[in-house]
């Protein structure tokens, strides 16, 4: 399933342009060093974690893009790097459950 | 979903643990040591003619990585964590190659070490950091990525906080406050 596809459907806000690639999961944490250690590439991740070593990690792992639950929303400084780094931000003012429970609904496994 | 084939330097063994931050009285000299029990110790000690006292603490872990066509495995017990280009001060000069390097596609990340006994910091030997570079970028899958992580030879361990290294140390604040509560 494509990013674009997931974003449109559960309606999430673009606080970056969509970097659109394929989803290989997802995986839901707060913890920069959990998603060091845990995340897969071309994961979701899915997160209230808005500090910039958020995104240092999501570059690391190289996950497909981070959703923002909610309604976090990071620094224009934060979003710039991500940007650079073809980071995806998304945000929803969804609770991280109901989040996971949307991605489940649409097919993500 | 699609078919990846499996990398040939992997992230394995990983303990979960904490970097303690301490500071020794009167000298205000900072260390940092990583410790693997249920909560950061907090109790101050003599060493010396320093008392030593707990300063902060960041949720982390210590990590191999295994060579799976060889099975040999390295662990990297002197990585206190990496730092983001990004995470330095703007028009740092570090900073500024990091910015020439992402614009081709290149995110270097610098490996901040612990202290050795003698209070200069450990060396991560090249070998193990070309082990650690392909650990990461063995598994990337965007084209035209590349992760760059880079020994300290800048001396950025001295000069940054540790909040900006890619650690936890808000979420360590969490769990003090739950285990007060109990």
């Amino acid at each position: 399933m494509r990013l674009q596809q997931i974003a449109d459907k559960l309606g999430l806000e673009k606080l970056t342009p969509v970097f659109d690639q394929d989803i290989d999961g997802v995986y839901i944490s707060d913890m920069i060093s959990d998603v060091i250690a845990n995340a897969k590439p071309g994961n979701l991740l899915v997160t209230v974690q808005v500090h910039a070593n958020a995104v240092a990690a999501a570059n690391l792992v190289d996950v497909c893009a981070i959703v923002l639950a909610q309604g976090k929303r990071p620094s224009d400084d934060v979003l710039r790097m991500a940007e650079k780094a073809k980071i995806t931000v998304l945000s929803t003012p969804l609770n991280r459950w109901q989040v996971a429970s949307k991605l489940y609904e649409v097919g993500l496994r | 979903m699609r078919e990846v084939s499996a990398p040939r330097y992997q992230l394995v063994d990983s303990v979960p643990g904490f970097v303690v931050v301490e500071r020794a009285a009167p000298s205000n000299q900072a260390r940092c040591y990583f410790c693997t029990e249920a909560t950061a110790p907090k109790e101050a000690y003599r060493e010396g003619d320093q008392e030593w006292h707990f300063e902060e603490a960041a949720q982390s872990f210590q990590f191999s990585v295994r060579d799976n066509a060889t099975g040999e495995v390295l662990r990297f017990h002197e990585l206190l964590g990496l730092l983001y280009y990004a995470c330095l001060e703007p028009g740092s000069q570090l900073r500024r190659i990091g910015e020439v390097a992402q614009s081709v596609g290149v995110s270097i990340y610098i490996a901040i070490t612990y202290d050795s006994p003698d209070g200069t910091p450990c060396e991560v030997a090249a070998s193990k950091l070309e082990w650690l570079n392909r650990a990461f970028n063995d598994r990337i899958r965007t084209p035209g990525k590349k992760i760059l992580i880079l020994p300290d030879l800048f001396g950025i361990q001295k000069q940054v906080s540790s909040g900006q290294i890619m650690l936890d140390f808000s979420l360590t604040t969490m769990t003090e406050r739950s285990d007060s509560v109990a």
